[in-house]
């Protein structure tokens, strides 16, 4: 397992490290700010560019991009866990104590943002000047200015030869609702304009209100499982005084514990004698299990001093997408079971229970909070547990509603048969798409396919614009992003919001092998489509499954009633041909080698099925769109 | 125990785009020398051989018949000097019908090449061409004509089916054509589209169609018919011969006798080794004119390999496998589907096993333990028998025969 962000300074500053011996800072001193920013637009670059600026990091021990810590997101390019790192910065003569806050920047992470803005006052609005604003920086900037935040517009990358700073300051202005010469520019790359933005910073991000002799309120904004330390909450404090070593509790998950560090990152982890209203910072928590320290949650001191209000906004993290993990064949239970276990304690979004398919054997059932959270899940299992694994199709939560009573189904095997039951709710999301205005037709299209209904459409600028619709999740998880990248040639953006559950027309499509269901291929789809999903998974499994000693039928079905229909024809030859000149050699090789693809079979009743047919069966085709 | 040797000549007038076989073509200056090395190469390895006497020496190719008759008669006699031939062995050498006349095929019948095997492939001048064999379908008729007129009494014609193009119907006339120039033996082959052959690249590139496996089942099984109505026995899976006149030399094969091999690439066994010499025809020609033996690898059968070919050979012929080999009941799907039949004892193919072999050795599918575990083959015995090892998980049927 990777180690914590503590873990990674052990040994010096662990032992004995110095206070930070400043005396308490005057929250009129405090600015925390976040950098809103679509993917690529530079918020790495910016925030490296602001720690060396500060001097918070030597030149030497300055990694590129200092806040992004696993490797997996550096590939990805993507951020997935906030973090904080305090810098300081003198201007006119005052110095500033400036909290960067970083906030994932995915849509499966909204909730997490949206934590991460709360522990700001302002948000530093980033965008390519070469590239205009897109969905994701929208959705961020609509999440920052609900949450009351100042929002400081900046272009970036101006000095690329094919930066349009005018026009997209003109987009920026408009969006924000300012004056485009408030837009500031600069060049995270050359450092142009960003002492200027940290002032800019200064000056319009609100100071922190709260009062010492309030009760203590800090929102955990985020957690981090160190293996020698335990669960370290990422925490700002709102009211009162968080000091180093106290007994604290955990509002919503009714826990308490002994904390045993506060500290800051600068960017070091760094220990302080307290957190005071407005810092952020650390907390050891003294706590083992993650799961105990939840984002959102408010953490008060124990007994006396203890806050009768939680901070508002506190939700359970809830999976949005489902998929079945198997091993894959000769892979073993155990070790997915103990890989899970243990991705668990740094992972408290991932939900797992055992489940047992008939066509891949003894597996999970594992809900995440969205499809980059089981990408990042699955290759985590596979790179740093050495798994081999095959997943089912993603799937979405259903709500199967008989009466008063609602079952909640996150198995498409698992839901009833039509008849059983009133009705289903399906999740939906209002969706942000900002597209090129060339390709809005075939964004509108996409949308309407999936079962879309628009809310919103403006221009951004004669040649962008913006739609809002409401979609069922179900239709995005099922290959809509590629689908859009592929309509607008990259150049659209998307991103997504929960927005609660709807009733929907779903039924569950069966595919039976030789009369005999295979849980495994099960889905759950809008009635209108399971016609074309019925007949695209027979057509494509009958490519797949190999021939054997019978005519096998391969069926889609909803309940009882056969939607599509192909056979598989018996094998009628199977012999190796003439061996020549006394090489009996190869043929006995090739027999040899024929029995090794025999034993990667796994059997569905009485037909053989290669374990290759589902993986291929279950993986969404990107071109067609059309699952299998 | 009765052996044969098997001579491999790999010159070719041109290379067909299916054939995978250890042939050259436009190596002909090449000849004289190979012909020199194949007769050192006998003199260098006979010595081996002293204990075996020969029933069956087998001339192929390649187009052994691109040689001069001449050449090939001193290499029989040479053969015939270095091992114990026995007098009546059966002596076969392939042809292409456009490498022999009347004249030379009276010189290699003096020679003593009796049993002579013509590369007819088909009838139909399309599928000839699918196949890009040069000869047209008259230099078939021809050729047979001259082999009788020159005295020859034991003729193959070799066939293949399921090329492009080719229908149920153009076969069955290449059949009838076939029946009609009265060889007394006829090898039926399959078409199979082998990777390295430059049909195999076009098939994966796509501007060839790959033979479709039911037609060609429908073929193998309309050539059983038709030949067996015209007295032919269907003896393996892809020969059929008149009442005595098997292959002596590939029931060799079939039956695990040990057979020598001289020339490039060409594969000899004995008891519990295999072993070839190496396959392109300079390195050959390299090592035996530097008086090495050309051996290019060779493998010891474990039991277990020996089992799994024994069951794959004796499955092939209508000699079958002893009932008492197989575990009981695991022949019984196969013996109800019709694709065994229980002869005295013997279990053997029918006409649809013959097609379904490799279901039949290996089953449809693996068991909780997998199948043909090698630790678990059966004693040391080189020749399997009854009396097989405990099974060490429970067995399906259908399983094939194939002892785990
Ligand atoms: N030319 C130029 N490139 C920049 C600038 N800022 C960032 N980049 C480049 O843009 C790419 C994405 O930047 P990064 O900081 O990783 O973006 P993030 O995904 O928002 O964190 C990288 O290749 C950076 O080197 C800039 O001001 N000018
Ligand atoms: S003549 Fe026979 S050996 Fe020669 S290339 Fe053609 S098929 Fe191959």
């Amino acid at each position: 397992m990777k180690p914590g962000p503590l873990a990674r300074h052990a040994g010096v500053r662990r032992l004995g490290a110095p206070y930070d011996r400043r005396g308490v800072t005057d929250t009129s001193r405090i600015r925390n700010f976040c950098i809103v920013a679509h993917i690529d637009h530079g918020k790495s670059t910016l925030a490296d560019r602001l720690l060396e600026i500060t001097h918070a990091v030597s030149e030497r021990d300055m990694r590129a991009q200092y806040l992004d810590k696993m490797d997996l997101e550096r590939e990805r390019g993507i951020t997935i866990k906030a973090q904080a790192v305090r810098l300081t910065h003198e201007v006119r003569g005052q110095v500033y104590e400036l909290n960067l806050i970083d906030t994932p920047g995915h849509v499966d992470f909204t909730y997490e943002v949206s934590r991460s803005l709360a522990a700001c006052e302002g948000a530093v609005l980033l965008v390519d000047a070469a590239q205009g604003i897109e969905a994701q920086t929208l959705a961020n900037f609509h999440l920052a200015r609900d949450a009351g935040l100042a929002i400081v517009p900046v272009l970036n990358k101006i000095d690329l030869p094919a930066a349009q700073p005018d026009e997209v300051a003109r987009e920026l202005a408009a969006v924000v609702g300012c004056d485009a010469a408030d837009v500031l520019r600069v060049s995270a790359k050359t450092g142009e304009g960003v002492t200027a933005l940290l002032e800019r910073v200064v000056e319009r991000v609100p100071a922190p209100g709260g009062a010492r002799e309030d009760p203590l309120r800090a929102l955990i904004f985020d957690s981090s499982f160190d293996p020698y330390r335990g669960v370290v909450a990422y925490v700002r404090v709102h009211d009162g005084v968080l000091p180093s070593r106290s007994r604290v509790r955990l509002m919503a998950a009714g826990i308490e514990s002994d904390a045993e560090e506060a500290g800051v990152f600068a960017p070091e982890p760094t220990p302080v004698p307290e957190l005071g209203p407005g810092e952020v910072g650390y907390l050891v928590t003294g706590l083992k299990d993650v799961h105990q320290v939840k984002v959102g949650d408010t953490i008060t001191l124990s007994g006396k001093g203890a806050a009768r209000e939680p901070l508002p906004g506190y939700r359970e993290p809830k999976p949005m997408v489902w998929s079945g993990l198997f091993p894959a064949e000769g892979g073993d239970y155990g070790d997915l079971r103990d890989a899970l276990d243990r991705l668990k304690l740094s992972d408290s979004a991932l939900h797992y229970e055992p489940e047992t398919s008939q066509a891949l054997g003894f597996g999970f059932r594992c809900g995440f909070l969205g499809l980059l959270h089981m990408d990042i899940v699955k290759e985590r299992l596979e790179r740093e547990f050495g798994l081999e694994l095959i997943a089912t199709a993603p799937n979405v939560e259903f709500h199967v509603v008989r009466g008063s009573e609602v079952t909640v189904v996150h198995n498409p095997s698992e839901m009833p048969p039509p008849g059983t039951f009133d009705v289903v709710r399906e999740p939906v999301v209002l969706a942000t798409i900002i597209t090129p205005s060339d390709y809005l037709g075939a964004v509108l299209e996409l949308c309407q396919s999936r079962r879309g209904e628009m809310l919103d459409l403006r221009y951004l600028s004669p040649d962008r614009a913006e739609v809002h619709y409401r979609l069922p999740l179900a239709e995005i998880i099922f290959d809509f992003f590629d689908q859009l990248k592929s309509r607008t040639r990259g150049y659209a953006s998307l991103d997504y919001e929960p927005w609660g559950y709807e009733e929907a027309d779903l039924v569950r499509v069966d595919v039976l092998l030789h009369g005999e269901p295979v849980d495994a291929f099960s889905s759950v789809v809008h009635r209108d489509k399971a016609y074309q999903y019925g007949r695209a998974m027979v057509e494509r499994l009958k490519e797949l499954i190999p021939r054997q000693l019978f005519d096998v039928a391969i069926q889609a079905a909803i309940g009882s009633r056969i939607i599509a229909r192909e056979t598989v024809k018996a094998k009628r030859k199977d012999v190796l041909a003439k061996c020549y000149g006394g090489d009996i050699t190869r043929k006995r090789k090739l027999l040899e080698q024929q029995k090794k693809g025999k034993a990667r079979l796994r059997r569905v009743g009485r037909v053989d099925v290669p374990q290759e047919a589902f993986i291929a069966a279950l993986r969404v085709d990107q071109r067609s769109g059309v699952r299998p | 125990m009765s052996a044969g040797i098997y001579v491999h000549v790999p010159f070719c007038l041109t290379r067909c785009g299916y054939c995978d076989f250890n042939a050259v073509a436009g190596m002909d200056h090449l000849r004289s020398r190979y012909v020199a090395a194949l007769l050192r190469e006998a003199d260098l390895v006979s010595g081996e051989w002293t204990e075996e006497e020969f029933v069956s020496i087998f001339v192929g190719g390649g187009t052994p018949t691109t040689l001069d008759p001449g050449d090939l008669k001193t290499l029989l006699t040479r053969v015939r000097a270095r091992f114990r031939v026995r007098g009546d062995a059966e002596v076969t050498v392939e042809a292409n019908p456009d490498t022999v006349d009347a004249v030379s095929l009276e010189r290699l019948l003096a020679a003593g090449f009796e049993r002579l095997s013509l590369g007819a492939q088909s009838f139909d001048g399309h599928v000839l061409r699918a196949l890009e064999r040069v000869h047209p379908p008259e230099a078939v008729r021809r050729a047979v004509r001259q082999a009788r007129a020159a005295g020859y009494r034991n003729l193959n014609l070799d066939l293949i089916y399921g090329a492009e193009g080719e229908t149920l119907e153009s076969w069955e006339r290449t059949l009838l054509e076939t029946i009609d120039l009265g060889p007394e033996h006829v090898s039926a082959y399959a078409l199979t589209i082998e990777p390295s052959t430059p049909l195999g690249r076009k098939v994966r590139a796509g501007l060839a169609r790959p033979p479709d496996p039911d037609l060609q089942a429908d073929m193998f099984l309309l050539a059983g018919e038709t030949l067996a109505s015209a007295g032919y026995q269907h003896y393996e899976v892809s020969n059929w011969a008149r009442p005595g006149f098997a292959c002596v030399h590939n029931l060799g094969y079939w039956e695990r006798r040990p057979y020598a091999g001289l020339g490039a690439g060409a594969h000899a066994f004995r008891g519990d080794r295999r072993w070839w010499n190496v396959r392109p025809p300079e390195q050959y020609l390299q090592l035996v004119e530097a008086g090495r033996a050309p051996i290019g690898g060779e493998e010891r059968l474990d039991s277990f390999d020996a089992y799994l070919e024994e069951l794959l050979l004796r499955l092939r012929t209508l000699r079958g496998v002893p009932a008492s080999w197989v575990y009981p009941g695991d022949a019984e799907p196969y013996l109800e589907g019709g694709l065994l039949e229980d002869r005295d004892g013997y279990l053997v193919p029918t006409e649809r096993g013959m097609l379904l072999l490799n279901e039949l050795v290996l089953g449809p599918a693996s068991g909780p333990a997998g199948p043909g575990r090698r630790d678990a083959a059966p004693g040391a015995r080189a020749i399997p028998g009854p009396g097989w090892p405990a099974r060490t998980g429970p067995r399906t049927p259908p399983w094939g025969l194939l002892t785990m």
